[in-house]
């Protein structure tokens, strides 16, 4: 081989590796995604919180009855009137709608919720169904002849 | 000296400045990367340390419901919030290991609208701030009920 063949493939060799440097840091250092912990422990937190937080709260306007047992009279019979002559389907529909309005609608956090013993009608529904990711916890709970579900998803 | 040697002098050094040239750029781009990456690390642990702050705050046994030795989670008792705000301020040293530059407030949303502010240290030499706001049921012990209410974890980190 002549002295300038041998010369321009040192010079593609040295090209070669340079490029093979470029694509591994760019791959590697450049391109590396940020790690989101907060972001992913507080949408962890925040759906289940909020729904366990939500049905553990008593009703001062519904003899200190819990939002689960509310649930349980909305999908049973509708025994209970409150105080402010609302019905336990219509009080606790108020009272989510006021409470997540406060909190997740101020912290313009996208969300639904959802309390249904049959998904294709429930007994209340609050915000806008999700579309794309979301989290979502989802509450049973026993009444006497079926299971209510309580849900709420996090956009 | 001969012309050509001298010609060979210069190509030799045209060579070695193209060559150091490129080492400097390979060298600043070098550079530039390792401090993004320095700053998203640091961002990183920022959060981290935020996180572990709120964690420490829900899981403060000065506030946490607790009935016969039985904690209950993701609750705070009503009584005892007065009491943890006046023992903060007394000891003022030992929170601050614990929360570092923050502010620890609760705000009751019902039944009735409350605010409570537990502990409040800040500065203006913060390099990130980040508010978590956790849903947290407020136990009123004296009538044995639970209003909602929500925890908001404010962290200025250095």
């Amino acid at each position: 081989m002549k002295r300038a063949q041998m010369e321009i493939l040192g010079l593609a060799i040295v090209v070669v590796l340079i490029l093979v440097a470029t694509t591994f840091i760019v791959r590697f250092l450049v391109l590396k995604s940020p790690t989101e912990y907060r972001a992913g422990f507080v949408s962890s937190e925040l759906a289940s919180n909020t729904l366990n937080t939500f049905l553990k709260t008593s009703a001062a306007e519904c003899s200190q009855l819990s939002m689960t047992e509310l649930l349980q009279d909305c999908a049973r019979a509708e025994s209970i009137t409150c105080d402010n002559g609302q019905s336990s389907c219509s009080f606790v529909n108020s009272t989510a709608k006021s409470i997540l309005s406060k909190t997740l609608g101020i912290w313009a956090i996208r969300y639904e919720f959802l309390a249904y013993t049959d998904a294709k009608l429930p007994l209340i529904k609050i915000g806008q169904q999700c579309r794309g990711e979301k989290k979502s916890k989802l509450f049973p709970i026993p009444a006497t002849t079926t299971t209510i579900y309580a849900k709420l998803d996090i956009c | 000296m001969d012309k050509k040697s001298q010609i060979q002098i210069g190509e030799t050094i045209a060579v070695l400045f193209v060559f150091f040239i490129l080492v400097a750029i390979g060298f600043i781009f070098y550079v530039k990367v390792i401090q993004s990456n320095l700053e998203q690390e640091k961002d990183e642990a920022s959060q981290l340390r935020s996180v572990g702050i709120a964690q420490r705050v829900m899981f403060l046994p000065e506030l946490q419901c607790s009935e016969d030795n039985i904690i209950t989670d993701n609750c705070i008792d009503v009584l005892k919030l007065e009491s943890a705000k006046g023992i903060m301020k007394e000891k003022e040293l030992y929170y601050y290991d614990m929360f570092e530059y923050s502010s620890i407030n609760i705000t009751q949303i019902y039944p009735t609208e409350a605010k409570w502010s537990i502990y409040s240290k800040e500065t203006d030499d913060f390099s990130s701030k980040f508010v978590t706001n956790v849903p947290i049921s407020l136990f009123d012990p004296a009538g044995r009920k639970y209003g909602f209410g929500v925890l908001a974890i404010e962290t200025m980190l250095k």
